[in-house]
């Protein structure tokens, strides 16, 4: 059983190693599916505001970080 | 018929994401064998890739059974999640942020925690080291199975994946083989980086045909995503660099 949970622990820190970029990625993906899904925006716009976000995403992770070191 | 350029992307990706966890599992192994005994842990391994191959043989067929724009959105969105965490320790190491992982640290590390159990039985069979040897080819070895079918299933590329993913397996088996010690000279970090980069290039791309995108330009989009991730993440860690080289552990 401690094996499984080991295993079952290793696989969810794949996918979700920091929940903040985790919830970053996801709210990006839903906000591009809704609008592209609803007609709000055109498909090649809702792929401007996927990659855009992703790269946003990636970059507050990242000062964030960066930050809280420094302020340490 | 699969041309080169189509296959070469997925299977690059395959290859390099591969190495990286092959080396890692390759590290606690050759701990486990060195100091436990070569049985358990030979076993541990046996037993680790016979269920990896049950996963594989059980859930393979059911990837079929998904309408291809399901597949796509969920394997983007997975890829990306894991690209982005990926991307993101990379760039904080190479920022000098968080430290970088050293395989000869990390065999000291697993070395250490065997020598703190009871004492190893060389000549027999040992539980322990065979155990280790186990966890680490299955959790590992999930991770290549993940990026195999990550970079490989959407375009129907799994066995140029696969066949990526094995090469790294022998490479990194046949060095081992030779130097039988770990394998610290890989530049990991710049590897991880790198499949960082390319992990996140194809969940834009996936997550976006998932969601009905029509990307200008088609497959040649993942290219432009991957030099702008590449972009994005150099500048980043160039911006966050610390001056000392002050490493938080």
């Amino acid at each position: 059983m401690n094996i499984l949970r080991e295993v079952a622990s290793g696989l969810l820190k794949m996918f979700v190693g920091d929940a903040w970029l985790t919830l970053g990625v996801l709210s990006v993906v839903s906000l591009t599916g809704l609008l592209t899904g609803s007609g709000a925006v055109r498909p090649l716009l809702g792929g401007a505001i996927l990659f855009f976000g992703c790269i946003a995403v990636l970059l507050a992770s990242v000062a964030f970080h960066g930050r809280r070191h420094r302020d340490r | 018929m699969i041309s080169l350029t189509t296959a070469a992307p997925a299977v690059g990706a395959a290859f390099v994401a591969s190495l990286v966890e092959v080396v890692e599992a390759f590290t606690i192994v050759l701990a486990a064998g060195t100091l436990r005994g070569w049985r358990g842990a030979v076993a541990g391994t046996a037993a680790g890739l016979a269920a990896l191959a049950l996963i594989v043989v059980a859930l393979g067929p059911l990837l079929d059974q998904v309408p291809l724009h399901l597949l796509q959105l969920v394997i983007g969105v997975l890829l990306l999640l894991f690209g982005m965490g990926w991307l993101r320790k990379a760039v904080l190491r190479a920022a000098g942020i968080i430290a970088l992982h050293d395989e000869n640290v990390a065999f000291a590390a697993e070395t250490a925690s065997l020598s703190d159990t009871t004492t190893p039985r060389r000549n027999g069979f040992d539980w322990l080291g065979g155990v280790m040897a186990f966890k680490a080819v299955l959790l590992e070895g999930l991770e290549v199975v993940f990026i195999v079918i990550a970079v490989g299933a959407g375009r129907g590329l799994l066995v140029p994946a696969s066949l990526g993913a094995l090469a790294a397996c022998i490479v990194v088996l046949a060095i081992g083989a030779v130097v039988h010690r770990p394998l610290a000279r890989v530049p990991e970090n710049t590897l991880k980086f790198a499949v960082g980069v390319i992990l996140c290039a194809f969940g834009v791309f996936w997550t976006g045909e998932g969601l009905g995108i029509p990307w200008p330009g088609g497959d040649l989009m993942i290219l432009f995503f991957g030099a702008a991730f590449l972009f994005v993440g150099l500048g980043a860690a160039a911006v966050i660099r610390t001056p000392s080289g002050v490493i938080a552990q």
